[in-house]
């Protein structure tokens, strides 16, 4: 297991996370949805988020994307201060995004949606100057594609890359989804429950692939992955941070988040001997959605 | 000053009773109905035929058409259309009331008769009789719309607060779904809301008609007008909506009142007012916080989880959008390029009049793509564009004649005026959301047909102003294949668009905001420059239409004519640049054939029919041409013996149904 900082000093061993929040406080009238919650990840770090249902994790990823601007609280990412900062100049610097309900564009095939994720992150101006250029009607540039094509590799979305994404299923919704993240080039990436709606040895094949965008060398890629299967998370995450009722009630490496009593009351299920999702919160891995 | 407000409230009172029957039906809907103000019409209509043509007393005419055949055509449409409209996209939405405001009036034509009617009388016995209150004369016409909007707003705040229907229609508003599960028929509930919105368009017809004469756009005017009231309550707050309406009609009454009332500036002034408010509202919305939500409140969470998937969303487009995708360069483009070449002979075939009727039409089908970009690709729906034909038209004709431009030169400047509009009308509306969009673009397009259109100097005592072609084109024939030069450079220059980066970029702002905006795409930018270039294609088409009528002509460029033509284009298919061009083709060509061919009364059928086709849009979005090509290939798939094609259609069910299908297959069917 990867040495993970300790839940007292978790910015010693690095001088900038890679993405941090200190003291979210997000409300919908009466009610508290997250409550002064703080996170910290490292640069080329795992982090996992759980808690049962409406723990408020959904609504955290919301603020840190710039989907929702938080009550109050600030987010910082890579040390400048983006609470204010809208999701596009976020993205800009860096950050994606996944959705627990793929948010996909329904009139594009899967490769465009790699392309123009790519495109909108390495060349912004061709959002509005490609319109003038008849070029637009030829074959897209070398070096895209083949960043796209390894891409689709990756996520095995190879034979699917013409097929129009209103036809696919779920699970492989998803995995578009995590390949226009990625096709971003982030050094952060948000994942709501990415693994929902795979079986199993698709759920494999994407924790593989997420280990390997964290590992790869030279270029650092910070994780943040909400997800209800517990194993997964404790087995993939260097990081823990357990959510209950809009509050953080546990951080820590998974082995120590494994064996915390607030959080085994909470979520883990008391007498559970091996953690494991507790039935009512949890689709097992491979349910479809 | 008590005259003012005592008049003031009439109007203000007619417009509280539309407002609440608009509100009333969003709220419980999600329908935003474009129509009401046709429905008013066709009541009041209604009442006057058998009022004033078949001399019925009062009390009965007025029973068998408000009470009686008003919520009977509210159930009618019910059934017919907007049960169906439940889960459909906002967009859909608006485009079926929108042929419902065409088919209407039309329609009212046909089945009561065309007479001009100079004025009607309303529920108090002719003559007039007036009473004297604090020194003010009041009609009992008068008193008679005070006491239904009393009634109006007193029962419905009762009912909805302390009865058990009204309880029915809160749950209904709040979730169909639970609605439905806790034992109440949703459906009941949703006949008797549209019954009780037509029987108030009934009432406000009936009402409103002394007042404003019975005239289909006069009265669409005034129900515009009950839509600044309704943004105002933010589409769903009934008692701001009605205190608003009144506030509005005193507001008019006064500045009638105080400004000098020989001068043209004043009529147009307080046709104006509701429009203002709109303005005001709307700034004070971006102002406050940037968004108002229109999508979300409707429903509640189950009620998104029982939404079929891809229904609400798709807007019922992914079937055209997998078959499109499966076809190689031929077939895709195959298709519309015969069918321009067919349309291109045709000036070359007839003669005289017809090669100009052509001309006109290829103008008309230039600013139909501009709809084609903005509804097409972006999922807006504006009402302004003739509007921006019109701005285009008219600055052609300044820089012409005033400053000797070229005049081709001038058509392009028309283009750019109405691009900066364009900017600024999208910038205002867009970050609202797209019911706003709607709204708001309709509202600048009167705005501009009451203010500017009708300045004197542009009126020219009815003349308008003269505009003479370009030297190489005098002729009708030569006109007409410039003008259809234009059309198909605007065209390429489409296609070029939907594969263009901006292209794909506007398609993911129109599918997903939220994955847009976290893949690094600006909503607003895309959507903005969407909306642009429609207005810019809208004017260069405009200036091109007035060339062809060698003639600007104001009255020509009324907002209503451009929802005509809406509709004309959704029937023929508002993706498609083969549709926009039989779509302006058909808009010349249809008046045409009527007026000389055929019994006057024809000439009412074709707006019923593209009226309906627009409606049927809630059924086939994509439009008769792209209906049509999609059975034809079909048939040219099944005929050919090779299997790959065949099976797209599973594939779409397959998506939507995904539990059943294990991922590993989709992958092999898809491949």
């Amino acid at each position: 297991m990867i040495p993970a900082p300790s839940e007292t000093a978790p910015s010693v061993e690095a001088a900038t996370p890679a993405l941090a929040a200190s003291g979210i406080t997000v409300r919908f009238g009466g009610l508290t949805a997250l409550d002064a919650v703080s996170l910290e990840v490292q640069p080329g770090k795992i982090a996992g988020l759980v808690g049962p249902n409406g723990a408020g994790k959904s609504t955290l990823l919301a603020v840190l994307s710039g989907l929702l601007r938080p009550n109050s609280g600030e987010v910082f990412l890579h040390g400048h201060d983006v609470t204010n900062a809208s999701c596009r100049s976020r993205s800009r610097r860096g950050l994606a995004r996944t959705f627990q309900q793929p948010e996909l564009f329904m009139g594009l095939t899967v490769r465009e949606h790699l392309m123009l994720a790519h495109r909108a992150r390495v060349a912004p101006r061709r959002l509005w100057r490609d319109m003038l250029d008849p070029r637009s009607l030829l074959p897209p540039g070398k070096e895209e594609c083949e960043r796209v094509d390894q891409l689709l590799e990756l996520l095995r979305l190879t034979r699917v890359e013409k097929a129009p994404v209103a036809a696919l299923p779920l699970g492989i919704s998803r995995l578009v989804e995590v390949g226009r993240a990625l096709a971003s080039e982030p050094n952060v990436l948000l994942l709501d429950e990415p693994l929902s709606g795979l079986d199993i040895k698709a759920s494999e094949n994407l924790l593989a692939v997420f280990r390997q965008i964290v590992d790869q060398p030279g270029h650092e890629v910070s994780l943040i992955m909400v997800e209800h299967d517990v194993a997964a998370v404790l087995s993939l995450s260097d990081i823990v941070f357990v959510l209950d009722f809009g509050e953080r009630i546990a951080v820590g490496p998974p082995e120590v988040i494994r064996n915390d009593p607030a959080v085994r009351a909470a979520y883990l299920g008391d007498t559970d001997p091996e953690p494991g999702p507790p039935a009512e919160a949890a689709p097992a891995r491979g349910d479809p959605a | 000053m008590l005259q003012f407000v005592i008049a003031g409230l009439v109007l203000g009172g007619i417009y509280a009773i539309c407002s609440a029957g608009l509100v009333i039906t969003y709220t419980s809907s999600g329908i935003l109905n474009f129509a009401f103000g046709a429905m008013a019409f066709f009541i009041a209509r209604f009442y006057y035929f058998l009022n004033t043509q078949h001399t019925w007393p009062i009390l009965p005419a007025a029973i068998l058409s408000i009470l009686i055949a008003a919520p009977a055509l509210g159930v009618a449409l019910y059934f017919g259309l907007f049960r169906f409209l439940r889960l459909s996209s906002p967009m859909i939405k608006v485009v079926a009331t929108i042929g419902l405001l065409v088919a209407i009036p039309a329609a009212a034509v046909l089945i009561f008769g065309n007479q001009a009617i100079q004025s009607a009388p309303g529920l108090a016995p002719q003559p007039v009789a007036v009473y004297q209150v604090f020194g003010v004369a009041v009609t009992l016409d008068q008193v008679i719309v005070y006491a239904c909007v009393l009634a109006t707003v007193i029962a419905g705040a009762l009912i909805l607060r302390y009865t058990d229907v009204g309880l029915k229609v809160r749950a209904m508003v709040d979730s169909p779904a639970m609605t439905d599960l806790s034992g109440t028929n949703p459906t009941f509930i949703s006949v008797g809301v549209w019954a009780v919105s037509t029987l108030f368009a009934g009432l406000a017809g009936v009402l409103a008609a002394p007042i404003v004469g019975l005239d289909p756009d006069k009265f669409t005017v005034l129900i515009a007008a009950s839509f600044a009231a309704v943004v105002a309550a933010r589409l769903r707050n009934l008692s701001v909506a009605v205190i608003v309406a009144l506030l509005m009609g005193i507001a008019t009454s006064l500045i009638e009142g105080y400004l000098p009332p020989s001068s043209t500036y004043t009529t147009e002034f307080i046709d104006a007012v509701p429009f203002i408010v709109v303005a005001i509202v709307l700034i004070y919305e971006l102002l406050r916080r940037g968004r108002v939500g229109e999508t979300s409140g409707f429903g509640g969470a189950l009620d998104r989880a029982i939404t079929p998937q891809g229904e609400s969303r798709l807007a019922g487009s992914t079937s055209s959008v997998v078959e499109t995708a499966s076809l190689g360069f031929f077939a895709k483009y195959a298709g519309p390029i015969l069918l321009i070449g067919a349309v291109a002979v045709v000036p070359l075939i007839v003669q005289g009049y017809w090669v100009g009727v052509m001309a006109a039409g290829f103008a008309y089908a230039v600013i139909l793509l501009s709809w084609t970009i903005v509804t097409g690709e972006g999922g807006m729906l504006w009402l302004c564009q003739i509007t921006f034909a019109g701005v285009g038209a008219l600055t052609t004709a300044q820089l012409a004649n005033n400053h000797g431009w070229p005049v081709l030169l001038a058509v392009l400047a028309g283009g750019v005026v109405a691009l900066l509009m364009g900017v600024v009308v999208g910038l205002l509306s867009i970050r609202l959301g797209d019911l706003y969009v709607a709204l708001v673009t309709l509202t600048f397009g009167l705005l501009m047909e009451n203010l500017v259109f009708t300045l004197p100097s542009f009126v020219n005592q009815g003349l308008g102003l003269t505009l003479n072609r370009p030297g190489f084109a005098t002729s009708d024939r030569a006109f007409a294949y410039l003008c259809l030069a234009a059309f198909v450079i605007i065209a390429l220059f489409i296609v070029n668009f939907r594969r263009s980066t901006t292209g794909l970029a506007l398609n993911a702002a129109r599918w997903s905001e939220a994955g847009a905006k976290t893949s690094g795409i600006s909503v607003v930018q895309q959507k903005v420059i969407a909306g642009a270039l429609a207005a810019l294609i809208a004017g260069i088409g405009g200036g091109l239409f007035a060339l062809s009528q060698t003639t600007f002509q104001p009255s020509e460029f009324a907002t209503f004519e451009g929802v005509v033509w809406l509709a004309v284009l959704v029937t023929w298919g508002v993706r498609s640049n083969a549709a926009a061009l039989l779509g302006g083709v058909s808009l010349a060509l249809l008046p045409a054939i009527t007026q000389n061919y055929l019994p006057t009364w024809t000439s009412n059928v074709t707006p019923v029919l593209f009226g309906l086709g627009a409606v049927s849009a809630a059924r086939y979005p994509d439009g008769v041409l792209a209906e049509q090509s999609r059975r034809l290939r079909r048939l040219l798939l099944q005929l050919r013996p090779r299997s790959g094609g065949t099976d797209m259609p599973d594939l779409t069910l397959a998506g939507s149904d995904v539990g059943q299908v294990a991922p590993a297959r989709m992958v092999e069917q898809i491949s």
